[in-house]
């Protein structure tokens, strides 16, 4: 699901080289921007958070040895960026999410489905209430676990990869991951989401 | 409900199972519990579309307009600095 194959710079960058920052951001600016709208859930807390991440790449060109991806790179600068603005904006408190509360205590609660049988996923997420579904179970998510489900189920990274970007183990990665698959699961198939043929009367996407 | 205890041991593995990261011996056992178990295969089917639905979620694209504007406002902000 990424944009553009990886880039691996040779050399460290000069810092404070316009043409070499324009590279830098041309070449990267739609994948990071992308990963900061998935993390904030709408675009002018993503571009707050995309300028952040540039600036700080643009003041850090110099101590960058090509040794990572460039992308990694980024996306651990942007991750980093991130959980500091959420921190200043928010304060909002970090919880764990246990895995004995994702038990379910019922057979209803085991039988809980998601609605799109028979549609493809491109086809479901045309509906209005699922789409806004799924962005808010995303959103509710602590953020610790939000940005691990981001980077490897929506960005596409693998769990050795996550786990540099967010300095964790890949055990960690993997069981955070768990978690906030099964709090996506359980907030999107509760809603009761209905209507499935939405999409077909048009006026929908966002 | 049958066979609990089956059950919450598969759900602390699905994620691995999704991911096909199990040993063959053990993606065999929760094969033949999930054959078994309606709730399970239930469960496990709504967790895979949850995964299926967040790898399909799309964007909206970055406009030129704010590419050009935040390209600016970065180089400002690093020459003030």
């Amino acid at each position: 699901m990424r944009a553009s194959a990886p880039k691996k710079l040779s050399q460290p960058l000069p810092t404070h080289e316009p043409e070499e920052f324009d590279k830098l951001y041309r070449d990267h600016v739609d994948l990071i921007y992308r990963y900061a709208h998935r993390l904030c859930g709408e675009a002018e807390a993503a571009k707050d958070l995309v300028q952040e991440t540039f600036l700080n790449a643009y003041r850090g060109l110099k101590d960058f040895r090509g040794e990572a991806q460039v992308s990694t790179w980024l996306y651990t600068i942007a991750s980093r960026a991130c959980i500091r603005m959420r921190r200043k904006r928010k304060g909002e408190p970090e919880h764990e999410l246990s895995l004995d509360e994702f038990v379910p205590t019922s057979e209803g609660e085991f039988r809980l489905q998601i609605p799109m049988d028979g549609l493809s996923p491109e086809e479901a997420l045309q509906n209005k209430e699922l789409r806004q579904g799924l962005d808010q179970a995303i959103e509710a998510l602590p953020k610790k676990y939000r940005m691990v489900l981001v980077l490897r189920d929506m960005e596409g990274l693998s769990a050795k990869e996550v786990g540099n970007i967010m300095g964790l183990n890949e055990r960690a990665v993997k069981s955070r991951l768990h978690r906030a698959r099964l709090f996506v699961r359980r907030e999107l198939s509760a809603r009761g989401i209905t209507n499935h043929d939405d999409h077909k009367s048009g006026g929908l996407r966002s | 409900m049958p066979g609990q205890s089956h059950c919450v041991d598969l759900l602390r593995q699905l994620s691995a199972y999704i991911d096909d990261e199990l040993p063959s011996d053990i993606c065999q056992e929760i094969r033949r519990h999930l054959g078994a178990c309606p709730n399970c295969e239930v469960f496990i089917v709504s967790l895979q579309q949850t995964v299926t639905l967040c790898r399909h979620r799309p964007v909206p694209p970055l406009k030129s307009v704010d590419r050009v504007a935040m390209r600016r406002a970065i180089l400002d902000a690093a020459n003030a600095w």
